[in-house]
């Protein structure tokens, strides 16, 4: 028996009503040896819903022992919790207010204070489960564009947030969630509804931040309707990987290949002005293994740490109990995905989540901060063009690739929009656009001009007059489909280490280039071009004659060939590395990710294994290393050279203090 | 009803595979007549294609409302349903309306026992497969489907037998020999013996297609004449091994193998025969596998390879190396269903059931893309509207 389950087990985590939370207590040490519990600039929480069980009624809104759970939820160094204003409870008739409901909230903020958790309450959130905006009074009127009832929803908040304004476990208000929000139909009630209610809230409480509970991606995927404006209006932004995203972008295996970049993709998506916290981390359905998902959401956690988020939250607390029938037709949606079971037993994944947060409590992000990202992929406008255009379904997979991409050859890398700032970057890779707007060339023309670097792969249609300037090739045509990609290199190590190959991957389409006044790298087997660098200014363009990232994904990203792979990022490593975009360590191992925080006592680096194998990561820095250490403490090892090895195993990720010498 | 000159346009280029312009065209279509079926079948199909499957529920869903009976439409719902997973339970539905309405549609029992096994429920998913073998008694997949269920009853020992039974039925074994011989295409018509010109070289190629077309009398003839001439031609001894094997003359075919390798121990076509005869055999997998790493030596870049070696060290209760040799066939060819269902079997035995599952999709998804179902039904579909 292990130390921990030795321990007797504390009065507030006895097994209370409906056998909520029986997580093991920490051993007791002093705080010196334990370090920092949590990291208070990246919290770690959980949606805590409502409602356990399937059969409850929506008036036992959280009537259950959330003492104890807080208990375990502190125990598990979480962080945030979010709770769920139930509408339909704290306003049964119009005007007229529950005060026990009310009171309720208030003993939950006060049990969270008590265990020193900060609380998002979420106003107008839907777990189709607890009717919580189910009016009976509203006769259904839409909530979202009902005057009347916006009028009654600012009444609610407003009265809410002035009764706990002064609450100081509460961390931040949040309007909606994307099951409440997908009911939106235009850009426009979006933004009147949550103005509205931002501006209700902000006149009562203006310390605490307001969140628009959505990811503008995965909105615009599912409703066309682009959140952006909207959520600019806020204090932080979210993201979140939906079922119908991940359906639609990385539908397969949660632990290698696309799936486990998908996060951190979303997150950069979301990441523009604004902090964002990674929201409702966790699977979607009850296929994976209770191992699968533990790993799966070991890298969703460290990926949302090394790609800048604010925070991470996870999916949901506790399964819900459904009702014994056969078959089960229960949406899977947010229903056993608990970080307990519903005996309120531990999962594996909450041992990961623990884990990750004691890893998470000793990085002093006021200390420490990554590398800037100095490489962008650009997402090209066409992405928000409604159907009948297919090019709004295929770049976010094309983008989502290109990331990929960059992410294998180590880069420190971002997403950036057609139409955003780009002076900031030193290298940008456009994958697959089909048409760029002519300020976007125009704003390239100038970057290239000016020491950038680009690398634009071919996305078909007609090539822009521009084209021909800054990258120097002539377009000819459009070859169409070709089912095999053949790449012959005629310049050997101009861009990187690139070897010939042929091999079977079908291609939309294929530009007919002649050379220009750039030098061909690569070509097909027939001769024409596939690889060009061109020379414009201070900077270099590189283009692509093909769509090789959006060909990686409409055929089968989890099986697509090494030799397409190496190429693209090898390509983007090199053309990044030309521009001082390159990686700050690099790997040997293209599945590994690498961030690394800088400080003035040390660095930090993070190291991230996306692929299901363990394997071992040679790591390799511009500066000899003397030694490294394990950052939850414990022995440095000394390295005194440039390299060293880090053992990972499958999806494993490993936090290293370096000390050069 | 007439088609619209929009939606024959649609059709045409769907046809061609120019999926962009085909969704416009249908789009364009819609304008005119939003409650045309064949429009939002045929937009289901393209959704289908670019693997938009959303779309593809939306659309062919719209389909189904407008006319319960369009069959291409329930092929295209329930293939988007399986593809974006997470969704059996109305899989379920659509294969079984499916097979209601296209009652020898082998592929609709095929899928609707893929659903009933993802649902967790494995005897109706069995008799459903069972019924695709009844329309079908070579229908692959279902054979796979099989394997599957009785490796998780039965256990692998139980379950080999029948992956190596639904892999001879899949064309893809004898692709392999034709692929190592260089023979591309079968003849163009009957092959008169007397006509073959009268050396070696025009004898053993034009033995090559005669076997591909499956003519094994003119192969045995001219394999004869060369080996009248050289008994101890390896190429041809190879040809003769391959000829006994598609006859079920597994000691004939053996012999002629092993005589070609002694006179040339590298050749692939008789590395092949050798192989194959031996996975038969029952407690012959070592020297199978044997011969299958040798094999690979020679022809490493074709993915059933390393299929066949993956199946012989599986037969070795070898796991973890046959699902190396699994995975590496899936980079060298993703569409090999074989590869996939012999991929999932190993995750089985690993206790990888979600990467199974996955595995088995993906076969699914490839092998419903090879048989171009919808046009048929389309097609048959038209027709029958056409005729009202």
């Amino acid at each position: 028996m292990s130390a921990e389950a030795a321990k007797p087990k504390p009065k507030s985590a006895a097994k209370p009503k409906n056998g909520a939370a029986r997580v093991k207590k920490a051993p007791e040490k002093r705080q010196e040896e334990l370090g920092p519990l949590r990291n208070q600039l990246f919290p770690i929480g959980v949606d805590y819903f409502p409602l356990d069980e399937e059969r409850a009624g929506f008036n036992e809104w959280y009537q259950r022992d959330y003492e104890a759970e807080f208990t375990a939820m502190a125990e598990a160094r979480l962080s945030l919790v979010r709770l769920f204003v139930s509408w339909k409870l704290f306003e049964p008739q119009v005007g007229q207010y529950d005060a026990d409901a009310e009171d309720r909230l208030a003993d939950m903020l006060a049990a969270a204070r008590a265990h020193d958790l900060k609380v998002i309450v979420t106003f107008f959130g839907d777990d189709r489960l607890a009717e919580m905006n189910d009016l009976p009074w509203a006769k259904k009127r839409d909530p979202r564009t009902d005057d009347y009832l916006i009028a009654r929803e600012v009444a609610l908040v407003q009265r809410i947030a002035n009764r706990f304004r002064s609450e100081p476990s509460l961390w931040a208000w949040e309007l909606g969630n994307e099951a409440f929000i997908t009911g939106f139909a235009s850009e426009d009630a979006l933004q009147k509804w949550a103005g509205a209610l931002r501006d209700a809230i902000r006149e009562v409480d203006t310390v605490r931040a307001v969140l628009l509970g959505c990811d503008p991606e995965t909105l615009v995927r599912e409703t066309g309707v682009d959140a952006r404006t909207a959520v600019d209006g806020f204090e932080y932004g979210v993201s979140h990987v939906t079922a119908p995203y991940r359906a639609y972008a990385a539908e397969g295996p949660l632990t290698y290949g696309p799936a486990t970049y998908l996060d951190s993709f979303l997150l950069r998506a979301a990441l523009r002005d604004l902090p964002v916290l990674a929201n409702s981390i966790g699977v979607h359905s009850l296929e994976p293994s209770v191992a699968e998902e533990a790993a799966y959401v070991r890298v969703a956690l460290y990926s949302a740490l090394m790609n800048r988020a604010s925070g991470a939250v996870l999916r949901r607390w506790r399964d819900l109990e459904t009702e014994k029938r056969e078959p089960y037709f229960r949406d899977p949606y947010e229903v056993l995905v608990g970080l307990t079971d519903v005996h309120g037993e531990p999962k594996p994944v909450l041992a990961e989540v623990r884990k990750f947060a004691r890893v998470a409590a000793r990085l002093d992000l006021r200390m420490l901060s990554l590398v800037p990202e100095r490489a962008a992929v650009v997402i090209p406008a066409e992405r928000y063009e409604p159907l009948p255009s297919l090019t709004g379904l295929y770049a976010p997979r094309s983008c989502l690739q290109s990331y990929i991409a960059a992410k294998e050859a180590h880069l420190p890398v971002g997403l950036a929009r057609e139409g955003d700032e780009i002076g900031s970057f030193h290298a940008l890779f456009i994958p697959s656009a089909a048409r760029l707007t002519p300020a976007m060339w125009a704003s390239l023309a100038s970057f290239v001009q000016s020491g950038g670097s680009v690398v634009l792969s071919y996305g078909g249609g007609d090539a822009d007059p521009a084209l021909r300037e800054v990258f120097g090739v002539e377009f000819l045509g459009d070859h169409g489909v070709r089912p095999v990609v053949s790449c012959r290199i005629a310049q050997p190590g101009l861009l990187g280490d690139l070897t010939s190959f042929d091999v079977q991957l079908d291609v939309p389409h294929y530009a007919l280039v002649g050379a220009g006044t750039s030098t061909v790298v690569a070509t097909d087997a027939t001769g024409s071009p596939l690889l060009t660098l061109n020379q414009y200014g201070q900077g270099k363009a590189v283009f692509l004659a093909a769509p090789l990232e959006r060909a990686i994904a409409q055929s089968d990203p989890w099986a697509a060939p090494d030799a397409v792979r190496s190429l693209l990022r090898t390509v983007y490593g090199s053309v990044a590395r030309a521009a001082g975009a390159g990686p700050v360590i690099d790997c040997n191992e293209p599945s590994v990710e690498i961030a690394l925080f800088t400080g003035e006592a040390g660095d930090v680096v993070f190291v991230l294994n996306h692929s299901s194998e363990p394997l071992t990561a040679t790591l390799t820095t511009d500066r000899v290393v003397a030694s490294v250490a394990d950052i939850r403490g414990g022995a440095a090892a000394p390295v005194g050279a440039r390299a060293f090895g880090v053992p990972l195993g499958a999806n494993g990720a490993a936090a290293l203090r370096l000390t050069y010498g | 009803m007439p088609r619209s000159t929009a939606l024959l346009t649609a059709e045409e280029l769907a046809r061609q595979g120019a999926v962009g312009a085909a969704v416009s065209a249908c789009y364009e279509a819609l304008a005119l007549d939003n409650r045309e079926p064949r429009i939002h079948a045929l937009l289901a199909h393209l959704m289908l294609e670019g693997d938009f499957y959303d779309q593809a529920i939306a659309a062919a869903t719209r389909a189904i409302e407008i006319d319960p009976d369009c069959s291409a439409a329930y092929l295209a719902l329930g293939l988007a349903y399986d593809r974006r997973g997470g969704m059996w339970d109305q899989s379920v539905l659509v294969w079984h309306e499916l097979a209601e309405v296209v009652p020898d549609l082998v592929t609709a029992h095929v899928q609707l026992g893929e659903a009933f096994s993802a649902a967790s429920f494995d005897d109706e998913a069995l008799d459903s497969w069972k019924r695709a073998l009844v329309l079908d008694p070579k229908e692959a997949r279902a054979t796979y489907n099989l394997a599957i269920a009785s490796l998780k009853r039965e256990g692998m020992a139980l379950a080999l037998p029948l992956f190596r039974q639904a892999g001879e039925l899949d064309p893809s074994q004898d692709e392999l020999f034709f692929h190592l011989l260089g023979v591309k295409d079968g003849a163009p018509g009957p092959i008169d013996v007397e006509a073959v010109k009268p050396d070696r070289a025009s004898r053993l190629s034009v033995a090559g297609l005669a076997l591909k077309t499956e003519d094994y009398f003119a192969a045995a003839d001219l394999v004869r004449l060369v080996l009248d001439e050289n008994p101890d031609d390896p190429e041809a001894l190879a040809l003769a091994s391959f000829a006994y094997l598609k006859q079920e003359s597994a000691n004939e075919s053996m012999a002629c193998a092993l005589r070609a390798l002694t006179l040339d121990p590298e050749l692939a076509t008789a590395l092949y025969c050798l192989g194959v005869v031996y996975a038969r055999r029952t407690g012959l997998n070592r020297h199978a596998a044997r011969v299958f790493i040798a094999l690979a030596k020679r022809a490493g870049s074709h993915g059933l390879v390393h299929v066949l070696l993956a199946e012989s060290l599986l037969g070795l209760q070898r796991f973890e190396a046959a699902s190396k040799a699994y995975r590496l066939a899936v980079r060298l060819d993703p569409a090999c269903v074989r590869a996939r269902f012999g991929l999932a079997a190993s995750y089985l035995t690993e206790g990888r059931h979600a990467e199974a599952q996955w595995e088995i999709r993906r076969a699914a998804y490839y092998d419903t893309k090879r048989q171009g179902l919808f046009w048929r039904l389309y097609d048959e579909y038209v027709k029958a509207g056409d005729g009202q």
